[in-house]
């Protein structure tokens, strides 16, 4: 991931900045007192808004069993949430305010990769961290210093498994769309890194994905007559693009991003137009504690991998904080990984506990519900496994052999 | 390639023809109070979601709802017309046409506030395209250009037939004379707005029916709409019309070299070149 | 929230600069121009891409945003100098939105919907949290200067041929003034003036992306310029500072009016921008130029009673 110039790069950077840090923080990162401040920066509306009410469920549900349990480091904990509207400009006036205004120690759950790219350097700026969601690889590959982790497999790891659909199934032609987004190169290029020397023929298209009829683009793909497709946008471009390609009676299997291909998808798109649709999904940690937790926690039968990450969020950030002894964006780039790598220690699933055992000076794992929560150098997630849905009958079936 | 171009041509004259309905409401406006109503595009979305609420939540068909879509855009227009723009008649073309941006903003504003921003479908079934050969067209494109086709010949009866549409042209052609004749003047600004408003509601409507609808809807085609009535001529119904379907046809067939994203910059290249060139336009008269 | 005030004020004086710019083109020189957002997305992109890409000096940006736009906005005067208010209107309209697409599409050039973000803001290091007051006080110190030269070019002779043109270009011309010459200076001016409102922007925001630049916010410039006085160099700024510091209030509304989402809040803002503007337009009975105009018309087209 990157090259090791950057890597060293950014291993050079967070040194500096850790051993420069105490002498030039602003002196209110030291306050003692006051409540411990963190956000959330969740789309309530635009693409990502089926995800983020969840997140915001989730922060929360964590933030109020905490408080209950006496909060961190002997302080409440003070939740804030703003909607990013899956804009990048309404984003980064968002964060202004929580950073600004809110002082907040973290920004969590950022979903969608532009707004992430937008609001990092603002957090890296204000010393505060950022547990994303967002999944772009050049995100991690800014100079953040630190200040950025996610739960969420890079893109360039999604975009393997579309490639290893494709070979799979034994495609000739496979036809890439997706609106432009900071990944959407490095995806196409992935897959066709991946394909090509295969033999199989790769055609791509970036469209605007705030159009309402994709009907051009799909009569140019009609033309190519390709056997696969890839759907690679969010939820509202899928839905138009699905529909477009059930009108011109696209006859192949197509495939997606299970953030884009969701069961609103499904209402928005109709029966017919969704039906057979493949898509790549990230295994949330299914047999883990943490997520049977979390299903009891938000009192729902079912989780997808976004309200985990959003649950791993807030426990990663409240723990690490308690662990640095400070409630800052530095306390947490600091101590994450201390809590989250280590894997010969104690696991624990949920911060209440962890808490305990921070205040009791034992070591501990946090093992999540999203998945194994460990980190590499520059914030992308290790060791992730991916699964294939299908849309049948209208209803999406988790991992089919495909 | 060839096939290409009649597929592309068959597109832009389908959309073409709805575009100009659009364009007429613009160019009406235009003939009868001589400036340009900017909020011709809000009244597109009027038109769409009033359309959306008799069809989703009334159960209409989408014939009938067209109809409530004509009637709720021009009473929109009617009364947004009095209450904000009326007060600033005598005033400069340019001052009414900012009111009309502003105007616009506000209907826009109050939609969202309404509905929210998100995309939202009419109750009609999807329905793949009819193929013909090496031709494919959707049923929707077809019936939008029907019911297009079909307001504009009654809009077009209705002008040249009627008293009422005889003393309208009559106040286009020339106010003094028109009210001298002892023609309302009034009477026939509101009838034009009405009108007018009521033909962009269709419009709004008609692309909400091929694709959602959204308080955007008629401000993503409004260079479009402009471009129709500008090239066509402003102020002359006819040329509306076939502004309308040159616009149409000229956004699709730059499929050939452009990407679809720069549709509404052919709109605009359009009206800069009629603008330098014969600022009045195909069937315009000359300005005043 | 001290912090949050520095940024509105910072915001406001920004918008003071375009509305100071409008006012060259259309108060002065009485080309309404529709399109001044393009402009403004002009220079933030010319100073962004200098200095992200090309990593040059950010003062060097700053002058490369104000004279490619006042490059641009010359040739684009060039087009549409001869329309009519209301086509000039259109087509001012029809640029910016030309130029917003462009920028979403060509992403190899503007990187498009994604962006462009880490734009340097001057002596960031240096100054560490201090930055943000000390950037406020630089767009002042800018917004005053430019204030007094435009002061100045009002009441030079420059200033008073711009006038006569705007008032009859006709009889201006025949008075022997090259009015072509006139209008495309007048518009570099204001175009030099919205690029470095652009500049301005990238520099304090460190991020810049189409969608920015939309008609709400010509028409919160318009709102600017109308309620402040249009001809009226202090009153473009006045009014700029004014609206900025009302619709930002707004945004508090949310803690006040819990049962409106932040959309319908969103909206709500915007509608009060539109009325602002309709309120304005009614209550300045002088209409849109400093000094009554003249129009030549015959009886009144359309309505003819009194309201």
């Amino acid at each position: 991931m990157g090259n090791s110039f950057i890597t060293r790069r950014g291993a050079l950077l967070t040194g500096a900045a850790t051993i420069a840090a105490p002498f030039v923080m602003p002196s209110s990162a030291f306050s003692q007192s006051g409540p411990v401040k963190v956000a959330g920066l969740v789309s309530l509306t635009g693409g990502g808004s089926p995800f983020g009410p969840n997140s915001k469920l989730a922060h929360q549900a964590v933030v109020d069993e905490v408080n209950a349990a006496g909060g961190v480091l002997g302080r409440k904990v003070e939740y804030l949430a703003e909607d990013d509207a899956t804009n990048p400009e309404a984003g980064v006036r968002a964060a202004r305010k929580l950073i600004d205004v809110d002082k907040t120690a973290a920004i969590m759950s950022v979903w969608a990769s532009a707004v992430g790219n937008a609001v990092l350097p603002l957090c890296w700026e204000n010393k505060v961290m950022m547990l994303a969601i967002a999944a772009a690889d050049t995100i991690a590959e800014l100079p953040h210093q630190g200040y950025f982790v996610r739960t969420q497999p890079h893109t360039a790891l999604q975009g393997e498994q579309f490639a290893a659909f494709a070979i799979r199934n034994k495609s000739q032609h496979f036809y890439l769309m997706m609106p432009q987004t900071p990944f959407t190169e490095t995806v196409f290029k992935g897959i066709r890194a991946l394909c090509e020397p295969k033999g199989i023929k790769i055609s791509s298209v970036i469209y605007d994905a705030k159009k309402t009829s994709f009907r051009s683009e799909v009569d140019e793909m009609m033309r190519a007559a390709p056997d696969t497709v890839m759907m690679g946008g969010y939820q509202p471009d899928d839905i138009v693009l699905a529909k477009d390609l059930f009108r011109a009676s696209y006859k192949g299997k197509v495939i997606g991003f299970a953030y884009g291909v969701t069961p609103q998808f499904i209402d928005g798109a109709g029966k017919d137009a969704a039906e057979n649709i493949y898509s790549i999904e990230p295994v949330p940690a299914g047999g883990s504690t943490a997520y049977a937790r979390l299903k009891a926690l938000v009192k729902k039968d079912a989780l997808d991998t976004y309200i985990c990450q959003a649950y791993d969020h807030v426990n990663l950030a409240l723990l690490a904080m308690a662990k640095g002894g400070e409630a800052s964006g530095t306390a947490i780039r600091d101590n994450i990984r201390k809590i989250a790598n280590n894997d010969a220690a104690m696991k624990v699933d949920n911060a209440v506990d962890g808490l305990k055992a921070i205040a009791a000076g034992k070591e501990i794992k946090y093992a999540g519900a999203s998945g194994p929560c460990k980190f590499s150098d520059i914030g992308n997630i290790i060791e992730v496994t991916f699964r294939v849905n299908q849309i049948k009958d209208g209803k999406i079936v988790e991992g089919v052999q495909a | 390639m060839i096939e290409k171009i009649i597929q592309l041509s068959l597109n832009g004259l389908m959309a073409g023809a709805v575009l100009a309905v659009p364009a007429i409401g613009l160019t009406m406006i235009y003939a009868v109070l001589r400036f340009v109503n900017f909020s011709v595009a809000a009244h597109m979305a009027v038109g769409a979601y009033a359309g959306y609420m008799l069809n989703t939540w009334l159960r209409l068909s989408a014939w009938l709802s067209v109809a409530g879509a004509f009637v709720a855009a021009g009473v929109a227009g009617i009364a947004t017309d009095h209450v904000a723009l009326r007060p600033l008649r005598g005033y400069s073309a340019l001052t009414i046409a900012i009111a009309s941006i502003a105007l616009n903003l506000m209907i826009e504003s109050a939609l969202r506030f309404t509905f929210g921003g998100g995309p939202r479908d009419y109750a009609i079934p999807l329905r793949r395209d009819w193929t013909f050969g090496f031709l494919h067209v959707g049923p929707q494109q077809v019936e939008n250009a029907a019911i297009a086709t079909i307001a504009m010949t009654i809009l077009f009866a209705f002008l040249m037939l009627t008293i009422t549409g005889k003393a309208m042209r009559a106040v286009a052609d020339n106010p003094m004379l028109a009210d001298s004749k002892g023609i309302d003047p009034d009477r026939m600004a509101r009838l034009a707005v009405g009108i007018g408003m009521g033909l962009a509601g269709i419009g709004g409507m008609l692309v909400g029916l091929d694709t959602s609808v959204d308080p955007l809807v008629g401000f993503r085609a409004i260079l479009s709409v402009f471009a129709a009535a500008v090239v066509g001529g402003l102020g002359s119904v006819p040329g509306a019309v076939i502004g309308g379907l040159a616009i149409g046809l000229s956004e699709e067939l730059s499929l050939l070299a452009l990407p679809a994203t720069y549709k509404s910059a052919i709109g605009f290249l359009a009206i800069l070149v009629v603008l330098t060139l014969r600022p009045r336009g195909l069937l315009g008269a000359k300005a005043a | 929230m001290t912090n949050y005030l520095i940024a509105m004020a910072t915001f406001a004086s920004i918008y003071a600069i375009l509305a100071l710019s409008l006012n060259v083109m259309w108060g002065m020189a009485g080309m309404v121009n529709l399109g001044i957002v393009g402009f403004y997305a002009f220079g933030a992109y010319i100073s962004a891409l200098l200095t992200v890409n090309a990593h040059a000096p950010i003062a060097l940006g700053f002058l490369a945003a104000m004279l490619g736009t006042a490059a641009i906005a010359a040739l684009v005067t060039l087009g549409i100098m001869r329309l009519r208010d209301d086509y000039l209107a259109i087509v001012t309209l029809g640029f910016a939105e030309v130029v917003r697409i462009i920028a979403e599409n060509e992403i190899w050039l503007t990187r498009g919907t994604d962006g462009i973000s880490g734009i340097p803001q001057p002596l960031k290091h240096v100054l560490g949290s201090d930055f943000n007051l000390a950037y406020l006080v630089f767009c002042l110190v800018i917004v005053a200067l430019t204030l007094f030269v435009l002061e100045r070019v009002r009441t030079s002779p420059f200033g008073r041929v711009l006038r006569a043109i705007r008032e009859d270009a006709q009889v201006a011309a025949f008075a022997g003034k090259d009015v072509l010459k006139f209008k495309v200076k007048a518009f570099a001016i204001g175009g030099a003036l919205a690029g470095l409102a652009g500049a301005l922007y990238a520099h304090y925001t460190s991020y810049i992306v189409p969608e920015i630049y939309v008609p709400l916010l010509t028409i919160y410039i318009f709102l600017s310029l109308t309620a402040g006085g249009i001809g009226n160099n202090f009153g473009a700024v006045i009014g700029a500072f004014v609206v900025v510091f009302c619709l930002e209030s707004t945004r508090f509304l949310i803690g006040v009016i819990p049962w409106l989402s932040a959309e319908q809040l969103a909206a709500l803002r915007e509608f009060l921008v539109g009325l602002g503007l309709l309120l304005v337009l009614y209550f300045r009975p002088r209409g849109l130029m400093p000094e009554p105009l003249p129009k030549l018309v015959g009886p009144s087209r359309g309505a003819r009673s009194p309201d």
